[in-house]
């Protein structure tokens, strides 16, 4: 399928009229003699290049409110009209495609097939909650994915999730981000798309295992704040490590923060940190430092273990790519014919295969060696993902007040209300020593 | 009264729910990644039954085979020295009895048909036009169709006359050795009871019969018709059967040749099978059945449709039949069994 | 928007370190962005089926995301030979030339013949109720002209990042195509 699908642009045009050209080679129709006039084949047009232009701009708009809705407005009644909004345009419009989720797959797949261009709106998609994450954290997963909207709107009671069970599934984005990439750039598929849980609600139809999968995720997401978000949206990883970075920062409220520990539990997403000693008690301090100097010399040893892993994965992982499927099924049908049933795919593939076999081996191990370097890319990435996150774990961060985590944090805005000062300063709430409260 | 049953308490019923969904999950999961090995293709058009020749009916059995050097070939025929001629692309190329190649012609476009009379004049036959050339490949006449919209594809010499199937005008003109049209055959005439031809793909052929007059076939109505060589209709034969004994599929036959004897052998495609037939028109025998043409069986799903597929036949005077397969650009020597 | 540490204070090694992060990030993506959008020609894609490659094997009537595929077969007329036993229409071996349900090759009778002269019938697709499924495609190929053939209709199609049936054809017969052009239409020239 996608194996060396060759995305012709001009090319295309110029396709067509080889083609016409060839076409005049043929038999041409009976010549009638009733007046008959043959009716042409309907070509209905495809949605048009202006209106994904439009899409675009609705993204940009839409950040743009989100960035204010949060930071100016700081309002969560905004944010929840503009996620609805965003569900409905983004999600039941346009059918959740093409999506910011996704994208990444299509700029590896671009920057390593050079027969593929990448569309400037998907570049748009790709690339602007990025940059909107680095200067003002994730308002892209606030009030503008659909998907997040959708796990929002399910939220009925939400419910702790352990610690230790959070930080070891919020590893699981970056195995599902780095397998997305390397699939999409050895050319295999978009395995991102394919395992979107929540796409086929949009579109209203599916396989009965996605649209299981979707419903778990969604049954599950009444209790446990946004699952997917948290635990598995590649994106989301990538958006955690831009908002990490990022200039401006959602707080609780701008004025000073009372410790009154009313905001600690407002976060369904376990987003809040409580108050940490800036300094270590100093019984601890050397245990401490000798562990951080530990783990970051571990950090290379664990890529290289990573690396290694990943190239043992790299045969069963190839698999996938159908090329390589072709030629194993190619080579298994010789020792082991099984008789596939008439005109199925595999019948056909094979037939298709035994006019070239020669071709279909070559292009399979050609792709073995690339799957080779991907795995070990791959492994490599999940072994410095691990390494980051225990270097990450024994690292004090020094807070005074109840923040959320820049990284952890949807910006959902659901903090703010609960926070008395930040009511005062909204004006939801009378201050104390206000005349109009007595 | 203690309540006979209980209701699940939030957990309870969260826990079931999720068993629940996670076996339906994996189940379905299970069920849609399995590949579907050996299940069958709901739409999967089955002519198998039509493929398998009863072997008590094959005659012939292949002798040798022997390639061609250019590819698009398109018909064959017999010399007067029993050399084989045959077009392809835009040459026609000359093999000897044993398969040497000889003499070969370059054509200004591709070569559709090709004939050899008696005095070794070669006829080659372009879309629209014919080349004479001498038998030491001489060029001596072109002659011009009346009709610009022709497609010439099939030819046949006699004495004096020689005869050119016009597929997309639906007629035979008969040549006198001039290069005069000296009159058409085949044209529908109600008057004269001719149905007219049915040609939907570019196979119109034409063979002189030793009888003296020309078979043609019809491939629309699945018929080999005989004219006299002034056009009268003496007599149709053939059956509308993907069976051994008819002619199969939408237009066929597609390519005649006569056996010494006078019985004719008739080329089919999509069902790709050479049989013969009594000079009446009954079903005699197979030549090779469809087992021997597995890459004719898809040629048609080609870009340029059915023009890149078929397989063509030549009778020497032996009686060996000489098998001309298009899309392996191969010909086969058959040779009569025991 | 930072309240600690004042906007006036000297910078952290902290806010040293994120905005030197933040610098290489912008770097990174606006490189990426750059090296794909030069080459991008600004078109968009849209999926469809090249018919030369196509093996009929019906995965598209069963594969796509919709319930009823976006595939449907298409007729070239100009290729068409007006058969009156047209190979496409009739299962093999007809009882009878008739439109009779027994005697189509069709799922859903979608194909549907109508006569024009003698002896030439029309052949066309009623879309509403063809699924896609191949079987005239294979019938009108292996017999007849080809003249029949799938394309993806964009009125339908939803131009999934990854086409499902792409991913299982047996014959890699999908390709991009762009949007102002998005099908690959078997022709004649008069």
């Amino acid at each position: 399928m996608l194996r060396r699908l060759k995305f012709i642009g001009a090319l295309g045009v110029m396709l067509l009229l080889a083609l016409m050209v060839c076409a005049g080679q043929r038999f041409p129709p009976p010549d009638f003699e009733s007046g008959y006039r043959l009716p042409s084949a309907s070509t209905p047009a495809a949605r048009q290049l202006w209106l994904q232009y439009a899409d675009a701009g609705v993204l940009l708009a839409a950040l743009g409110i989100a960035v204010w809705l949060i930071y100016r407005k700081r309002s969560r009644r905004g944010l929840f009209w503009l996620s609805l909004f965003s569900l409905a345009y983004f999600g039941f419009y346009r059918k959740g495609c093409v999506c910011p989720i996704g994208s990444p797959q299509n700029i590896v797949y671009g920057l390593c097939n050079p027969d593929y261009t990448v569309p400037v709106t998907v570049l748009i998609f790709c690339f602007a909650p990025i940059v909107v994450a680095l200067f003002a954290g994730r308002a892209f997963c606030a009030g503008v994915c659909p998907q997040g909207a959708l796990q929002d709107f399910v939220l009925i009671k939400p419910v702790a999730v352990p610690l230790w069970l959070e930080q070891a599934l919020s590893v699981v984005p970056y195995l599902f981000l780095g397998a997305g990439l390397i699939y999409a750039g050895t050319g295999t598929g978009f395995v991102i798309c394919r395992y979107d849980p929540f796409v086929p609600f949009f579109r209203l139809s599916g396989g009965l295992f996605i649209l299981t999968a979707g419903a778990a995720f969604l049954l599950a997401g009444m209790v446990v704040g946004r699952p997917y978000c948290r635990f598995l949206c590649p994106y989301g990883g990538l958006l955690r490590l831009a908002s990490l970075v990022s200039k401006w920062r959602v707080r609780v409220t701008p004025d000073s923060c009372t410790q009154c520990r009313l905001c600690e539990q407002s976060c369904p997403f376990g987003a809040m940190r409580e108050p940490a000693p800036s300094g270590t008690h100093p019984k601890w301090l050397g245990a401490e430092r000798k562990r951080l100097g530990w783990l970051l010399a571990l950090l290379p040893a664990l890529v290289a273990a990573g690396v290694w892993a990943g190239s043992k994965l790299s045969p069963a992982a190839a698999q996938l790519h159908p090329a390589v499927a072709l030629a194993e099924r190619y080579t298994r049908q010789q020792s082991h014919p099984i008789q596939y049933g008439l005109m199925t795919p595999e019948a056909l593939s094979l037939e298709r295969a035994a006019e070239d076999p020669k071709a279909v081996l070559t292009a399979a191990a050609d792709l073995r060696h690339r799957f080779d370097l991907a795995c070990g890319l791959f492994g490599g990435w999940i072994g410095l993902v691990i390494g980051f996150k225990l270097v990450a774990l024994s690292v004090r961060p020094s807070r005074t007040d109840f923040e959320p985590d820049r990284g952890a944090c949807l910006a959902c805005a659901r903090c703010f209300t609960a926070c008395p000062n930040e009511r005062v300063r909204l004006g939801l709430m009378p201050a104390a020593g206000d005349p109009a409260l007595s | 009264m203690k309540p006979e049953f209980e209701l699940f308490d939030r957990r309870e019923f969260f826990g079931v729910v999720t068993k629940t969904a996670a076996i339906i999950g994996l189940a379905g999961g299970a069920e849609g990644s399995a590949e579907g090995q050996g299940t069958a293709n709901p739409f999967a058009y089955d002519i198998s039954r039509f493929q398998k020749t009863d072997p008590k009916l094959i005659a012939y059995e292949e002798v040798t085979r022997w390639p061609i050097p250019h590819k698009d070939a398109r018909r064959l025929a017999i010399g007067p020295e029993d050399q084989l001629y045959v077009c392809a692309g835009n040459y026609i190329n000359c093999l000897s009895r044993t398969g040497q190649r000889g003499l070969e012609l370059a054509l200004a476009g591709p070569a559709c048909c090709v004939a050899v009379a008696g005095d070794g004049a070669i006829f080659a036959g372009l879309r629209d036009h014919i080349e004479v050339f001498d038998s030491k490949g001489g060029r001596m006449a072109r002659w011009e169709s009346p009709d610009p919209k022709t497609w010439f594809t099939g030819l046949a010499a006699g004495g004096k006359d020689v005869f050119a199937a016009d597929a997309r005008k639906l007629v035979v003109l008969r040549y006198d050795r001039t290069g005069k049209i000296a009159g058409r055959i085949g044209r529908k005439d109600a008057a004269r009871n001719v149905p007219g031809f049915i040609v939907p793909s570019p196979f119109l052929d034409v063979i002189i019969h030793r009888d003296g007059l020309l078979r043609v076939n019809n491939p629309g109505r699945h018929k080999v018709e005989a004219y006299t060589f002034d056009g009268d209709l003496e007599g149709a034969w053939g059956k509308s059967t993907a069976a051994i004994e008819g002619f199969c599929g939408c237009c066929n036959p597609i390519g005649l040749a006569a056996l010494a004897d006078g019985r004719i052998v008739t080329c089919e495609k999509g069902i790709p099978r050479v049989k013969i037939y009594s000079a009446a028109g009954e079903f005699e025998s197979v030549v090779a059945g469809s087992e021997s043409f597995p890459e004719n069986a898809h040629a048609c799903t080609d870009l340029n449709d059915c023009i890149h597929g078929g397989i063509d036949a030549a009778v020497d005077s032996d009686g060996r039949i000489y098998i001309l397969d298009i899309v392996t650009s191969d010909v086969r020597v058959m040779q009569r069994k025991g | 928007m930072d309240a600690k540490p004042p906007v006036n204070g000297p910078v952290t090694r902290r806010q040293f370190l994120r905005n030197g992060a933040r610098l290489m990030a912008m770097t990174g993506l606006g490189v990426a962005a750059g090296a794909l959008a030069t080459r991008s020609t600004g078109a968009a894609w849209v999926w469809q089926i090249d018919p030369a490659k196509c093996l009929h094997c019906g995965n598209c009537a069963t594969q796509c995301v919709l319930e009823q595929s976006a595939v449907k077969c298409v007729h070239a007329y100009a290729v068409c030979g007006y058969c009156q036993l047209c190979t496409g229409f009739f299962w093999p071996e007809p009882n009878a030339l008739t439109t009779a349900a027994e005697n189509q090759l069709c799922p859903t009778a979608a194909l549907q013949r109508t006569y024009v002269e003698d002896p030439y019938y029309q052949y066309s697709i009623d879309e509403q109720l063809c699924i896609g499924c191949a079987k005239c495609v294979e019938g009108c190929s292996r017999f007849g002209n080809g003249s029949l053939f799938l394309q993806i209709r964009h009125d339908r199609c939803l131009n999934c990042n990854e086409c499902a049936i792409a991913r299982t054809c047996p014959g890699e017969a999908f390709r991009r195509a762009p949007v102002e052009h998005p099908y690959l239409l078997k022709t004649t020239s008069r």
